[in-house]
């Protein structure tokens, strides 16, 4: 097909999609209604199961199989990435330079790392109380251990990050949230059904089995990111294609 | 322990297969790893036949998580098997295990550190595709889907040395990816309207509604991420370019099983949320779904022919069969369905093995160009043999069950359509015969080397890479053994009377939209309809004996042909030329290789299905 034809295609089947979806649009509840099946009882079971952060009580009980089947995803992409960006018998590596970096930046970067570092420990751990969680936490976890890269140069952090170690944790969390489901069932109940005390309402502790998955996630999801990130700037910074020789590159 | 707590463990099983193979694999030795791969697999094949076994004629259903319904509603995720689903999920199991077997040595060498990632990649695959087929809930079975895809894009492009791997895994991904954005997009017009996500819930909450512009669109977006994976006509353009060039092991799943998945899910989306009195009405579904299955099929069928590339040959083989398949469903009797699923548990072993065949020629010849490698296959006449009789499974030999699944198909379309008896006559001649061409080439060496007819781009499939290393060491056992069972298993599917039995009732109950909201709501009420009748027939037997002469005398016109002399040889091969000329140079130029092309095709598709099915 030429571009033109393509793109009137595109733009003529398009208008009808467009047209489609608006007259559905006209069909929904309207807009700031109080009452929503789902909502109410959703509200309601997360108060019986003692987890103030109803999200986190949608995403880790009752409705946790989604979130089992959510961060497999996360946990095949990172296998994906290992997989589709490991070193091709074509590809040279060179070692990375190091990089210049002003001595604020240094400053603000070892002061910020741990700062960060804990905050997303927090999210994790706060996950069935205030919003956020372990994806949320996760993130942050990883994210935090980026700003060496950031404010020192990639040596450091390569350093700093035990990608053996953190491949292992990525499927460990994945794998123990799975686990963890089974419990329910060697408990005589179903699958993913709580079985530790619920404990008291708005006190760290509460919420059962939701702060333990939280965790769990949390582990996967720091460390799977951590994992992802380090294939893709190691093929930003180490590989060069063939054609290109030199040491370049770097922090 | 209960019947139905297997549900969830046919999804966790190889979920911690994954993690196990991820962690042990970086210190076992290869053959360890391979035998954990295959213990997990085969765990999970046991959990899905013991389910099979202990779920009858019924339904298993498990609340996840104890979220029991109260007063009728629950804020949890239902998982619910009938034999229609459950029994995809035991196929998917079975396929997994045999590709795991098969690839015992298939790889030369797994990422350095990260030797347990191809069995864990294989592993997560099938969790993906067990949860898509026995949740009850749709958001669920979004979820699963998706996970599906992930694992797929990245299987796909599993040879990086190559750029094309790369390039059909990136297509494979974005236009499945835009699909599954349109079924969500759908899922939330109806949880917008609903408040629920579990099929039969939404089912039940639709009856309240008027039909209106909302639930058909929510319909359409929902069914296009199903059609795209499905690979239905103009959805199916990811479909030859990522199956020609995943590595093989990989091609068996996803032709084999993943694909039928899409089908799958369309009629259990229809089935539980749409069938309902105020739902798409049947006549309008059938008329539309059942054109959809006969334009792919045909498509398939014609683009299969043309092939010489093996492997973008099987693919396309594929794509017609699938469009049987919807064909076939999309009757919504009883009848249909239970020949589908008998149809769809036959193809996937034979197409299975052929696939795995492909692979040994790979494997020595470096090649899967049906030109290239004439008469080169007489050094393996095992392989050629099930080359062979897979070509003819494909073209319905009976008792394959191939064969019966066709017949029963074709006779439920005998009432509504009593030509598409002709359309899967056809489909299955073409496909069956471009296989049984390729394999009197390669494996007999018949007939003249071939000429090139067609001016323009064509993919040879010659200049592959082995995707093993070492050309001279002997061809592995299990990949001859595989394929051969796979084979059996299809004969199997034909021969055995028990099984075709409880398919006709698991196709009952898969029917009856009353019973599977009744199960789910946990009391069991037995489906009002007839038990269909799917023994061999007279009529079935003659039609598949046809299809199969059929496609053994289109194999040998085309490799005898040109080289006849008969008076008025030469007028007939240029009327084919000029036919070639005009519908299937067109048909190939469509098949572009641009995504921007894809794309568009996508989108039209989903405003024809948009018009078709408000009108």
């Amino acid at each position: 097909m030429s571009r033109t034809a393509r793109i009137r295609l595109f733009w003529a089947a398009a208008v009808v999609f467009a047209v489609a979806y608006a007259a559905a649009c006209t069909g929904l509840p309207r807009f700031g209604t109080l009452a929503h099946p789902y909502a109410t009882r959703a509200v309601a079971a997360a108060l019986h199961q003692r987890t103030a952060n109803v999200v986190s009580s949608v995403n880790f009980d009752q409705r946790a199989f989604d979130t089992l089947g959510e961060e497999s995803i996360l946990f095949a992409a990172v296998l994906g990435t290992i997989v589709l960006l490991r070193h091709a018998r074509d590809e040279r590596t060179g070692r990375p330079r190091p990089g210049r970096v002003l001595p604020s930046t240094r400053l603000l970067g070892m002061v910020l790392l741990p700062v960060t570092l804990l905050t997303g420990v927090y999210i994790v751990a706060h996950g069935q109380l205030s919003p956020g969680g372990g994806f949320q936490g996760g993130v942050i976890l990883a994210t935090g251990l980026h700003l060496a890269y950031v404010a020192a140069d990639y040596r450091v952090l390569k350093r700093i990050r035990p990608l053996a170690f953190l491949d292992a944790a990525d499927a460990a969390g994945a794998g123990a949230f799975a686990a963890l489901g089974l419990a329910g069932l060697v408990a005589g109940g179903a699958y993913l059904q709580n079985v530790l005390p619920l404990g008291t309402f708005g006190q760290l502790s509460s919420g059962g089995l939701v702060p333990v998955v939280n965790a769990a996630v949390g582990v996967e999801v720091g460390a799977g990111v951590i994992v992802l990130l380090a294939f893709f700037l190691d093929q930003a910074v180490e590989v060069r294609s063939p054609e290109e020789h030199g040491t370049g590159g770097g922090g | 322990m209960r019947t139905a707590d297997l549900l969830p463990l046919a999804v966790a099983v190889p979920l911690l297969g994954a993690v196990a193979l991820v962690i042990g694999g970086r210190w076992l030795p290869r053959v360890a790893t391979d035998a954990l791969a295959t213990v997990w697999a085969a765990m999970d094949v046991a959990d899905l036949a013991w389910l099979w076994a202990g779920t009858g004629d019924g339904h298993s259903v498990s609340w996840l998580g104890g979220w029991y319904p109260r007063r009728g509603e629950s804020v949890g995720i239902v998982l619910a098997g009938d034999r229609i689903g459950i029994g995809l999920a035991l196929l998917t199991a079975t396929l997994v295990l045999a590709v795991i077997v098969y690839s015992w040595r298939y790889f030369e060498e797994p990422p350095a550190q990260h030797a347990g990632t191809f069995p864990a990649l294989i592993l997560l695959f099938e969790a993906g595709m067990c949860g898509f087929a026995l949740t009850g809930d749709l958001f669920d079975a979004f979820v699963f889907f998706e996970l599906m895809g992930a694992v797929a894009y990245a299987l796909t492009g599993y040879r990086i040395e190559d750029p094309r791997p790369v390039q059909g895994a990136l297509i494979f991904g974005i236009v499945n990816s835009i699909g599954a954005y349109c079924s969500l997009l759908g899922i939330g017009l109806l949880y917008a309207r609903t408040g629920e996500l579990g099929l039969a819930q939404i089912g039940s909450a639709l009856q309240t509604h008027r039909a209106d512009a909302l639930e058909v669109v929510a319909f359409v977006f929902v069914m296009t991420g199903l059609l795209v994976k499905a690979a239905v006509v103009p959805f199916h353009f990811w479909l030859p370019d990522a199956h020609s060039v995943a590595p093989t092991p990989v091609c068996m799943l996803l032709s084999g099983v993943m694909v039928e998945l899409g089908v799958y899910g369309a009629a259990r989306v229809y089935w539980t949320v749409f069938s309902g009195p105020h739902g798409i009405p049947h006549p309008h579904l059938r008329t539309a779904f059942v054109a959809a299955g006969v334009l792919t099929a045909l498509v398939g069928a014609v683009m299969c022919w043309q092939q010489r590339h093996l492997k973008r040959m099987l693919a396309f083989s594929t794509v017609g069969h699938v469009g049987l398949f919807l064909a076939g469903m999309a009757l919504l009797t009883p009848a249909g369905t239970a020949g589908v699923a008998l149809y769809v548990a036959a193809h996937a072993g034979v197409k299975a093995a052929l696939f795995g065949t492909t692979g040994v020629l790979l494997d020595r010849h470096g090649s899967v160009d049906e030109h290239g490698l004439h008469g080169r296959g007489r050094d393996l006449p095992l392989a050629g043999a099930m080359f062979t009789l897979g070509g003819l499974a494909l073209a319905g030999l009976p008792p394959f069950g191939t064969a019966l699944g066709k017949a029963v198909t074709e006779h439920a379309a005998e009432g509504r359509f009593p030509w598409l008896s002709a359309v899967f006559v056809v489909v299955s001649a073409a496909t069956g015969g471009a296989v049984l061409r390729a394999a009197a080439r390669i494996f007999g060496g018949a007939g003249p080397r071939p000429q090139e007819h067609y001016a323009g781009p064509e993919t040879t499939g010659s200049g592959e890479e082995p995707e093993i290393r070492d050309p001279q060491r002997r061809i592995p056992a299990p990949m001859l053994a595989v394929p051969a069972i796979l084979l059996c298993t299809s004969l199997a599917v034909g021969v055995l009377p028990a099984l075709a039995g409880s398919l006709a009732r698991a196709a009952r109950q898969f029917t009856d939209r009353t019973a599977y909201a009744a199960a789910v709501q946990g009391h069991a009420i037995a489906p009002a309809a007839a038990v269909p009748d799917v023994g061999w027939s007279t009529e079935g037997v003659a039609l598949a004996l046809a299809s199969t002469v059929l496609a053994a005398l289109l194999a040998a016109a085309a490799i005898w042909g040109p080289a006849l002399a008969w008076r008025g040889m030469g007028t007939a091969r240029a009327a084919l030329r000029a036919a070639g000329r005009s519908v299937v140079l067109p048909l190939r130029r469509l098949h572009s290789g641009h995504l921007g092309d894809y794309v568009s095709w996508l989108v039209v598709g989903v405003a024809l299905l948009l018009l078709v099915m408000a009108a």
